[in-house]
């Protein structure tokens, strides 16, 4: 009962129904492992996050998300966050005037009951822990949300934000891309110290280097909006060697 | 090679503000035209103080008592207008008129002939086209303050250039266009009417030049430039009256979808310039670049208005006028962006830039928003300054003397907007006469 | 993002107490209303014919909807009241004032905040003043602060100097017609050198229906004092027009500070058409800070004169229009000495039907060197259905002076709200966030007490209205 289940999920985009861009695609993460999904320039792995996530620009024409035996599919995309998913985006928006350390106050404060308020004090203590460990400038809360950030900063805000929500299920979208190595690393590391039993990951990722640094213990390679190949951490060294087309191919054959 | 034109005849011009143009052998519908016109204009109010779309305007500008019709060109003053009617080196034809009447042309080729591409003056186009004619001759609403001189003109006018380029055909070189004003207190109607299909391609350069650069006299000019579905015109207009002449000149761009226009205004005549301009998109995906050169002297006012009318989604429109103003002169420029409502994805700008020479020089701008849309980029700037020291001090430091180190920043100052045009040929022209001005 | 309107805190001022009017004009205008409010507040003669003629000015000048919204027309003058008393005069205690007025200030925090940091109060209820109260330490430092009624009797040497110099009558349809029945409103006169450390308030309640309120303030900073003045403003809801038409006019001496602060909050039924402006003396600043929440329609754009070399002025504002909510504002800035500065920051949300406008003037005659003005003007637009409008009007003259001009429009992206709904925020508060975060560097620049309270009436219920 303690995975993210998906199960034979169909999507498109809401605007264009007859571009179906997810075609009966199915996974399972359980609590305490970290998938990977692999995949070539479009097929379709920045829309599973956000179809996951339940972004509006998307539509589910047929199966099932499933969050600790629960569906989430109806759900809005607040309900979901506070379920426990989380998605560190490809691309994080910015927000302007509003500070960092007012909108993950924000953001724990909607997790309170009613009248229930935050405790001031606790959260600036965890807050600035978790930014120690993700080498973060105290200067950083009075900053405005992605606001003239690096790609770097963007994509450590991003694992800042996941640490403090302490989600059951992450996914993390192509959070290497425009990294460094030295911002790899780091970014890396505060995924691996929020490595647990009580935390599944999927990792979204186009090339293998992430993988060095995050060791995933299941692969998905994913073409054209399906898993078309699973496996363990070496498979993503064998892609990294012959390329998607290996898969392509394999996936001719099998179609 | 221009070819001299057989002499026309001015019809009744003898009074200018008594009787509309009178020509029994026009056809019916532009005879009934001209007569709704002269009654529009008789029965529309002047502008008055109040009136929002001539505030800063020198209103004295609109009495109009003075001017009387244009006489012929003696045989003389011919041969020096034919003489002068150059302008680009490579042409794909000219029109040469001069107080309202055709004085010489240089044909289009054969080639583009038989692809359908028309030049023709206006009494031509009633006859060869009329169905396009009747359809788009002053059908442009005039929004920005001039419908009373808008409606004189209509009433007035007796010939122009009709200019129809098919669908799918791309005309290569610029089409030339020029208009004489020659004697005192003489009025010229300058009429040009643009129309092309779908994805045709057009650069058109119209000249406005006086023979006696001390004869007062007025122009009022109308352009209405129609494009189809992905057509693509650039439009330059080149007012350079005489100092002592008053302008005013309403030009409207109407684009279908996908449609791009370039359109430039360069002012440098005139004692009073106004210059209405608007841009209506009338299908989605259509861009409307609208720039303009302004480089004032003594005592002249150029007075702009501009109107970037998105009534569709997904279009772009991008203006920016530069003003240089030496002496007494004063510039006033007043844009509306609108945005109608669900014109979703617009991206309206708006600059207006007044480079200030002198101490009694006066530039005046109101830029305006009006956004009824909300997914959408829109902004606007109005800056006015100077010519900063520093860059002076360089040039002269480099053995510049400071008159022509002043010209060559101007020239720099203006070239923002010129160079947007992407042609070197026009670009050279105009630079020349810019220069030409600055020196005198 | 769909089209339903968000609401906003408006009902903080939304409550009434019958209470009887002690004098009442009834409605319409004429010369014996004029006489009745002159003789009620037994006016020197010369109040009366200054009265008499900015009635005459009012009638011939127009309305002035050639440029201005037609919903103008919608006022009618004949069914409003000009005068309404509900006391013969006006206290220094709170324990004088009548119960139901005492209660009327009490649920608006008015007391409250006199105690915790205002260096003296006066409160309005309908026409005039009914507590007017100045610390002691204030008056001790020979600061004057009272009702303009009192004030022209008690001071007519500074008053009258000054009274219709810096906005003349003429100046637009609504000045004459508070010229003409004006009733209320603060007088202060700050003497040289005089900080006053806190502000002072004015609080304006309007209580009846069909009324008008013409409060009339003139405030005097002598050379080299400051001086921060705040006004707040509610009003019931009613079903029928209210008119709110206010002049107010600053006098910065040589070196003097001025800072003016205004959270207008009327009721949607209010139309609120207030001229305001300054004059600013050599090195002297008046800076208004202008926030519009409330009214059906405002009009209201502070002015600077700057009239002494270095003199500086400004203009900070923020506006939210609603649905049905129309808030014309903007700012006027006439350099007319040499350096000097101005700047005019503006920031409007338009959200449902609601509409914004920014008009502009800025003035640089002539012959003057060093002037400056920057403006800027930022609209944020929430619905599909808001709009937004920019009318600045820039006028500069000669080769010493520079003038920045930039508008922008925005919304608040699909993209951002997503974002902070995927950290677990609903889309209200999400939209409530990204709207704070607009005008947070401009909320920065209120006076902290005054800053909570404008986040708060910000911050918009939005549950269930926007997706």
């Amino acid at each position: 009962m303690s995975t993210l289940s998906i199960q034979n999920l169909h999507a498109c985009i809401a605007s264009q129904p007859e571009t179906e861009i997810l075609r009966g695609l199915s996974l399972e993460v359980p609590k305490g492992q970290v998938h990977a999904i692999m995949g070539p320039n479009g097929s379709g792995k920045s829309t599973l996050s956000k179809v996951l996530a339940g972004h509006p620009d998307y539509t589910v024409t047929s199966g099932e998300i499933l969050m600790n035996g629960e569906s989430i599919l109806g759900m809005e995309p607040d309900v979901r966050s506070r379920k426990g998913f989380f998605l560190a985006f490809q691309y994080p928006n910015e927000i302007p005037g509003v500070s960092n350390a007012n909108f993950l106050r924000a953001a724990l404060q909607a997790r309170l009951p009613d009248g229930e308020e935050l405790d001031a004090t606790a959260y600036y203590k965890l807050l600035y822990s978790k930014m120690d460990m993700l080498e973060m400038d105290r200067k950083f809360t009075a900053r405005s949300v992605n606001e003239g950030f690096s790609g770097g900063e963007k994509k450590r805000n991003e694992i800042l934000q996941m640490a403090m929500l302490e989600p059951e299920f992450a996914v993390l979208d192509e959070t290497d891309s425009g990294l460094d190595i030295d911002a790899l690393r780091i970014v890396s590391k505060g995924v691996n110290a929020l490595r647990g039993p009580n935390l599944g990951i999927l990792l979204i990722t186009h090339y293998q280097r992430l993988l060095e640094y995050i060791i995933p213990d299941v692969v998905h390679v994913m073409v054209k909006g399906q898993i078309v190949k699973t496996g363990g951490k070496e498979l993503a060294l064998e892609l990294e060697e012959k390329g998607y087309d290996w898969v392509t191919e394999t996936e001719a054959i099998l179609a | 090679m221009l070819t001299q034109t057989p002499e026309a005849d001015l019809g009744n011009m003898a009074s200018l503000l008594e009787t509309p143009f009178i020509d029994p052998t026009a056809p019916e519908w532009l005879q009934n035209l001209r007569q709704q016109a002269w009654t529009d204009f008789q029965n529309t109010p002047a502008p008055g103080r109040k009136d929002e779309a001539w505030r800063f305007a020198n209103l004295k500008m609109l009495e109009l008592g003075q001017f009387q019709p244009a006489s012929k060109i003696s045989p003389d003053a011919k041969s020096g207008i034919l003489a002068r009617s150059t302008g680009l080196t490579s042409i794909a034809g000219r029109l040469v008129f001069a107080n309202g009447l055709l004085l010489a042309r240089q044909d289009i080729s054969n080639e583009l002939q038989s692809k359908g591409v028309r030049f023709l003056t206006f009494d031509e186009a009633i006859v060869a086209i009329p169905e396009l004619v009747q359809q788009h001759f002053m059908s442009q609403r005039v929004a920005l303050g001039s419908a009373r001189l808008a409606a004189l003109h209509k009433a007035k006018v007796s010939t122009g250039t009709v200019i129809h380029v098919p669908k799918n055909v791309e005309v290569a070189l610029p089409l030339e266009i020029f208009h004489w004003l020659d004697g005192q207190n003489s009025t010229v109607f300058p009429h040009t009417l643009i129309i092309l299909g779908d994805n045709a391609k057009l650069t058109v350069l119209e000249h406005y030049q006086s023979t006696n650069t001390q004869a007062e006299g007025l122009a009022v000019a109308v352009n209405d430039l129609i494009l189809g579905p992905g057509a693509n015109l650039t439009y330059v207009s080149i007012q350079n009256w005489s100092e002592t002449a008053r302008s005013f000149q309403i030009n409207s761009t109407e684009l279908a979808r996908d449609a791009r226009a370039t359109n430039m205004v360069v002012n440098l005549g005139s004692t009073y310039a106004r210059y209405e301009s608007a841009s209506r998109m009338r299908g989605p995906g259509g861009r409307s670049d609208m720039l303009a050169v302004n480089v004032a002297s003594n005592h002249q006012e150029f007075d702009q208005r501009t109107l970037q009318d998105h009534a569709q989604p997904n279009c772009v429109s991008d203006l920016l006028y530069k003003n240089a103003l030496s002496d007494f002169s004063r510039s006033i420029f007043a844009g509306l962006i609108k945005v109608e409502e669900l014109s979703h994805k617009t991206d309206a700008y708006q600059k207006v830039r007044n480079l200030l020479l002198s101490d009694d020089a006066e530039a005046n701008s109101m830029p305006g928003l009006e956004i009824l849309a909300d997914d959408v980029r829109c902004s606007h700037g109005a800056t006015s300054g100077q010519l900063e020291k520093d860059e002076i001090f360089y040039l002269l430091s480099r053995g510049i003397p400071e008159p022509q180190a002043r010209r060559l920043l101007v020239v720099g100052f203006l070239n923002e907007a010129i160079a947007r045009l992407g042609n070197e040929d026009i670009e050279q022209h105009l630079n020349a006469l810019i220069a030409a001005k600055s020196a005198a | 993002m769909s089209t339903t309107a968000i609401d906003i805190d408006r009902e903080v001022g939304n409550f009434t107490y019958d209470i009887k009017p002690y004098r009442d004009s009834g409605f319409g205008l004429s010369e014996d209303t004029i006489h009745y409010i002159s003789d009620v507040k037994d006016d020197p003669q010369w109040v009366r014919d200054f009265r008499l003629k900015a009635y005459q000015t009012f009638l011939d000048k127009p309305m002035p909807t050639s440029w201005a919204t037609k919903d103008l027309e919608a006022i009618d003058f004949s069914k409003i009241r000009y005068y309404l008393s509900a006391q013969a005069k006006t206290t220094r205690s709170w324990d004088e004032v009548p119960d139901d007025i005492k209660k009327t200030f009490e649920r608006l925090g008015i007391p409250e905040q006199e105690r915790k940091f205002l260096a003296g109060v006066e409160a309005q209820f309908d026409s005039e003043a009914v507590y007017s109260n100045v610390k002691a330490a204030v008056a001790d430092q020979g600061v004057i602060f009272m009702g303009s009624t009192e004030a022209l009797k008690e001071h007519p040497e500074i008053f009258r100097k000054w009274f219709g110099k810096v906005i003349p009558t003429g100046d637009n349809k609504f000045s004459a017609l508070n010229s003409a029945v004006f009733s209320g409103g603060s007088f202060i006169y700050v003497p040289p050198g005089v900080k006053v450390k806190h502000p002072l308030q004015a609080y304006f309640r309007i209580n009846s229906e069909n009324f008008g309120q013409f409060e009339r303030t003139l405030i005097i900073v002598d050379e080299g004092a400051e001086l921060t003045y705040m006004e707040g403003c509610t009003a019931p809801k009613f079903t029928t027009a209210t008119l709110h038409s206010a002049v107010v006019e600053l006098v910065a001496m040589k070196g003097a500070k001025i800072q003016y602060i205004t959270v207008q909050n009327w009721s949607s039924n209010v139309f609120n058409l207030v001229t305001k402006r300054g004059i600013a003396h050599e090195d002297a600043e008046v800076k208004w800070i202008d926030c519009n929440i409330g009214s059906r329609l405002t009009m209201k754009y502070p002015g600077v004169v700057m009239k002494g070399r270095r003199a500086r002025g400004e203009v900070i504002s923020i506006a939210l229009a609603n649905d049905g909510q129309h808030q014309d504002t903007g700012a006027k800035m006439v350099h007319a000495a040499d350096e000097t500065t101005s700047n005019v920051i503006s920031k409007s949300i338009s959200v449902g039907k609601g509409r914004a406008t920014y008009r502009g003037l800025v003035h640089i005659p002539k012959h003057l060197k060093g002037c400056k003005n920057n403006t800027e003007c930022d609209a944020l637009l929430i619905n599909t259905t808001s709009r937004t409008d920019t009318y600045p009007a820039i006028t500069v003259r000669g080769t010493g002076n520079t003038t920045q001009h930039e508008a922008s429009v925005s919304q608040v992206s699909a993209e951002q709200i997503f974002y902070m709904q995927q950290r677990g925020l609903t889309e209200g508060q999400a939209m409530s966030l990204s709207v704070n975060g607009f005008v947070n560097d401009l909320v920065r620049q209120f006076p902290m007490e005054y800053s909570v309270e404008l986040k708060r009436l910000i911050d918009m219920e939005m549950e269930g209205s926007v997706g």
